[in-house]
């Protein structure tokens, strides 16, 4: 209890009092603690006997609830700019209090950091005084009748900046708005300052100095109209305010005062707030009735499930879900009747959902672990090997003894083990062979600065063309090889566009929608060695012709991180190296535009196909293993290398670059690729129809492909592909000339 | 009488018994209904989340419409609820039925299950609504009621700056006067008095209960806020409302 507050209290009401007080809170342990102190106060009642009986019984009886000591009213001081409430003059002058009683008031109350309002009365060379008018901030009195004066000294006023005397900014009959320095309640003299360092803390945002009559307190000038007219009484003032007809009046107050409205104070022994219980809320009620009105509903959905109607089913869960959003039990089981139906992304959903607000459901998880063992199976079909171990391995997490679970992780992370190894064995071939020779690189660099040569020509040449057979003739303007190379790509991106290019598409929307990352401790080893691939397109460029074996590295991993958002980021990688090329060509040749992105597509599509079909005639490994990785990796290698080609030798000629590209796809990087390539996704299927089709209609880019992997039919490639100090691009484009030049009869070199 | 929720049998015994033993008379009987029954809707508005204003506007609707009809004609309780849902329109601050009758449940039946979506409770969520018609029609539609939580509030901001700050800071005068001033609401006393005089008297009393003093002038700080407010008026509303409490200590 409030031992201060009872002491004021009783000092206020007396002896009488004090006895009832003793009589009530006999009980009452706190009192016991603060009576001592309480016997101590002199008992002489200021209130002079005007108070009843009742009145004293009743605050004895409520004492302990009056004086708690968590019941304290805040403290709000702002100065309001509009007027949220009726603010109104100082009561002080409608109680006509005595100038004695107000004068010895103000010097107790007022303090430093207060704010007042006053008017010039006298300039002196060390300062100026003033009349005070009102307070403006802090308190709120009626002083004007008062003739305080207050002085402000020169060193209170700011320095101007210029050499000005700051006292000629000031005349006799200004208002000025100053805060309170110093108070000397027994000389009773009142210093003032102009500086805003001198306001306390929470005033400090108001501005002191010269103000205009308007800006002086609203409280003020309505005192000055009341105390005018004396039919205005305080309740004819505060109905004629503005802000007395605020409807939101009594909440605004009910803040500045410090009360709460929520949690409401009461002197009722059964309305105290600690009696009441969260449970017996508005709105606690209402969630439990939801949840048992949604949970009638599933009880019902699930009697329709069991006997087949499955469209009431769904029915009875959605309304359930209506009812009661995110009701765990509602999830479960439309999640369930999802799996059912074949919808499994909608039903994982579902799960996970459920499982969000409720982690240890046993049906979710047991659910939830069968449902993403069924996607793994579906995706180990589309050669989405990493992101299905992930789902195994979840999984498994959510269900440890589900059977099928455990032995599908098993099978794949063989699966994945052996493609690693695999493309390691590879790998090591690869840098066997790798010898130099320094013919093939003096050939390499006149091939390139006639290449650049070309290139310069074709800048300027112009087409309005916009299809293949335009490309083609146009590319018959350029030089044979590019021609040659146009007429190549076209045809065979024209068989190629067929089925592939829908499939893709609408496997790639599939597989932007779900991604699961690659658990952690995936079998998929090659992923953890290098801190994951990097895909910025932006410096692709510059790193990737500085470093040959940083290539090769990347290559490798670029394999392994096969999950759907890399192949849509791939793809979308392609679309925006297209995009980016186009762009840079548009400047020199706008034929480029007009190739459009599909065409680029097929292309890709082409290349792959070629190196599947090289694979398949070179390697010896069987094409099953090389399927398990996704070729996803093997995109972004394309479109980074394309991106790097174009940027490197400033081509501008799409189908020339498209050769660069199957150019460098066999170089010697392409047996590392090739492998992993070799693995694709439902394409694969597609591919090997495609590249038996491309077999038959384009024996030249197979053959030519064909030849490169054939050490005997190209000298120069292998060597050409055994450079290692030479930037693969280079090598790229020498093996394609030299292919081609081979096919049109001119002969290698 | 039947209440709107099954009401346990004990209860209706212990009610019973207490009516003969203690000789009452009607009238008492029918104050100490009021009672409960105000006290109900106090804890159904906190429970709510109703702020101050529209609890007071229900009781009122309460207290004037027994004002008109017999207090046997009607279920008190039932009156009562539809007194909240009417008073959440008319103060802008709408609470549910279904919100209103779950409270309510639970009130009588502590502890107990929410109800399930059937007969009984759409049969209850009628009753509430046609029992509003009822209200107002017996009210002729005149709902809407001056309170004196306004005056209240600029009355303290007034008398505040009247005392020195620290000690005001050290008082809560502001929380017990609203406190009081909620109380009043148990009985009819809140129909009885002018609002004003309800504000000045709750003030009164809570500056009273902790020995503030405040300035005199020529006149009295009550006599400024409400010119026709005297002495006895505050005298009497604060009467009243004492009686309410010691009537908690005879109804709860």
């Amino acid at each position: 209890m409030d031992r201060d507050l009872l002491r004021q209290c009783l000092t206020y009401h007396g002896e009488s009092f004090f006895n009832k007080l003793k009589c009530e809170q006999t009980e009452n342990p706190d009192f016991q603690a603060v009576v001592s102190d309480l016997c101590k106060v002199s008992c002489e009642s200021k209130s002079d006997g005007q108070d009843s009986p009742l009145v004293e019984q009743f605050i004895a009886r409520k004492a302990d609830i009056l004086f708690c000591p968590t019941w304290k009213t805040t403290n709000h001081q702002e100065e309001e700019h509009e007027e949220p409430y009726a603010i109104m003059p100082p009561m002080e002058l409608f109680m006509e209090v005595s100038y004695e009683e107000r004068r010895t008031m103000l010097y107790r109350d007022l303090e430093r950091g207060d704010i007042v309002a006053g008017r010039i009365n006298n300039i002196r060379d060390y300062g100026f005084f003033l009349t005070l008018l009102c307070t403006a901030g802090g308190l709120k009195r009626d002083i004007e009748d008062l003739e305080l004066s207050a002085l402000c000294h020169i060193r209170e006023i700011p320095s101007t900046g210029s050499h000005d005397d700051p006292l000629s900014y000031f005349q006799i009959g200004d208002f000025i708005r100053a805060a309170v320095k110093d108070i000397d309640r027994y000389q009773e003299k009142i210093t003032v300052s102009v500086l805003q360092a001198s306001l306390s803390p929470n005033l400090e945002h108001i501005k002191l100095g010269v103000v205009p009559r308007e800006e002086l307190p609203i409280h003020y000038s309505r005192s000055v109209l009341a105390a005018a007219d004396s039919r205005k009484t305080y309740e004819c003032i505060l109905k004629s305010c503005h802000g007395y007809h605020n409807p939101s009046v009594v909440a605004y107050l009910l803040g500045k005062v410090g009360v709460s409205d929520t949690h409401p104070p009461s002197m009722m022994r059964g309305l105290q707030s600690k009696l009441f219980q969260e449970e017996d809320f508005a709105s606690a009620l209402r969630k439990k009735q939801s949840a048992s009105w949604a949970l009638k509903c599933v009880r019902a959905g699930v009697g329709h499930f069991k006997h087949g109607h499955h469209v009431e089913a769904m029915n009875e869960y959605n309304k359930a879900l209506d009812i009661d959003t995110n009701n765990v039990e509602a999830l479960v089981a439309r999640g369930a009747l999802y799996a059912n139906k074949g919808s499994i992304m909608k039903a994982i959903t579902d799960f996970e959902l459920a499982l969000k607000s409720c982690p240890d459901h046993r049906n979710a998880k047991k659910y939830l672990c069968q449902t993403l063992v069924e996607r793994g199976k579906q995706l180990e079909e589309h050669e989405k090997l990493v992101t299905a171990e992930g789902l195994y391995r979840r999984a498994l997490s959510l269900d440890d003894s589900n059977p099928e679970a455990q032995e599908a992780l098993h099978k794949i992370t063989d699966t994945i083990q052996k493609s690693i190894r695999l493309r390691e064995e590879a790998l090591a071939k690869e840098q066997e062979k790798a010898t130099t020779s320094q013919t093939s690189a003096e050939k390499l660099r006149k091939i390139l600065k006639e290449e650049k040569r070309m290139k310069k020509k074709r800048k300027r040449s112009t087409s309005s063309s916009s299809n293949t057979s335009s490309r083609n003739s146009s590319s018959s303007r350029r030089s044979e090889r590019g021609s040659k190379r146009h007429r190549r790509i076209s045809s065979v991106e024209s068989r190629s566009e067929e089925g592939k290019s829908e499939k893709d598409r609408k496997v790639k929307e599939e597989d932007e929608v779900e991604w699961y990352p690659a658990p952690p401790n995936t079998s998929a080893t090659f992923l953890t060695q290098k801190g994951g691939p990097d895909f910025g397109e932006s410096d692709e460029v510059e790193v990737m012709v500085k470093d040959a074996d940083d290539r090769r590295i990347a290559q490798l991993y670029s394999l392994s991180a096969a999950s759907e958002d890399e192949e849509s980021d791939s793809s979308r990688r392609q679309r925006k190296g297209r995009d980016r090329e186009e762009s840079r060509k548009r400047g020199r040749n706008p034929e480029s535009e007009e190739m459009g992105s599909t065409s680029r597509d097929k292309g890709m599509e082409d290349n792959r196909k070629d190196r599947r079909n090289s694979d398949s005639k070179r390697s010896s490994l069987g094409e099953n293993r090389k399927r398990k990785v996704s070729c996803s990796s093997a995109e972004s290698e394309y479109s980074r290398t394309s991106t790097l080609k174009s940027e490197y030798l400033g081509n501008s000629g799409p189908a020339s670059k498209q050769v660069e590209r199957g150019m460098r796809h066999d170089s010697s990087k392409r047996n590392s690729f090739d492998e992993a390539r070799r693995a694709l996704d439902n394409r694969k299927g597609k591919a090997v129809d495609g590249s038996s089709r491309s077999d038959a209609g384009n024996g030249k880019t197979s053959e030519g492909a064909g030849n490169h992997n054939k050490p005997s039919s190209l000298t120069s490639v292998p060597e050409g592909r055994a450079q290692k100090d030479l930037p693969s691009n280079l090598l790229d484009i020498f093996n394609q000339i030299a292919q081609f030049k081979k096919e049109k009869g001119v002969g290698p070199k | 009488m039947e209440g709107p929720f099954l009401r346990s049998p004990a209860t209706q015994d212990g009610l019973a018994a207490r009516r003969v033993s203690s000789g009452e008379t009607e009238s008492d009987r029918n104050v100490k209904t009021q009672f409960r029954v105000c006290r109900f809707m106090m804890e159904t508005g906190v429970k709510l989340g109703m702020r101050s204003v529209p609890v007071a506007t229900a009781c009122v609707l309460y207290h004037r419409f027994f004002e008109r009809v017999s207090a046997h004609a009607y279920e008190p309780y039932l009156v009562a609820m539809s007194c909240v849902y009417l008073a959440g329109k008319v103060e802008e601050q709408h609470t549910r039925t279904r919100d209103i009758i779950n409270v309510s449940h639970r009130y009588f039946n502590s502890d107990s299950a929410p109800l399930d979506c059937d007969k009984e409770f759409w049969d209850l969520r009628d009753s509430v609504v046609q029992c509003e018609l009822l209200i107002l029609r017996q009210l002729n539609f005149q709902v809407s009621f001056e309170h004196p939580h306004k005056y209240l509030l600029h009355y303290l901001l007034s008398v505040k700056s009247l005392v020195n700050r620290h000690a005001w800071s050290r008082t809560p005068v502001a929380e017990t006067s609203w406190a009081l001033l909620r109380d009043c609401y148990h009985g009819a006393m809140c129909i009885r008095h002018l609002p004003q005089h309800i504000a000045i008297a709750t003030l009164h009393l809570a500056l009273n209960s902790y020995g503030v003093e405040l300035p005199v002038g020529e006149k009295e700080w009550w006599q400024v806020l409400c010119m026709d407010v005297t002495k006895a008026h505050i005298d009497a509303v604060v009467s009243d409302l004492l009686q309410l409490y010691d009537m908690e200590a005879k109804c709860i």
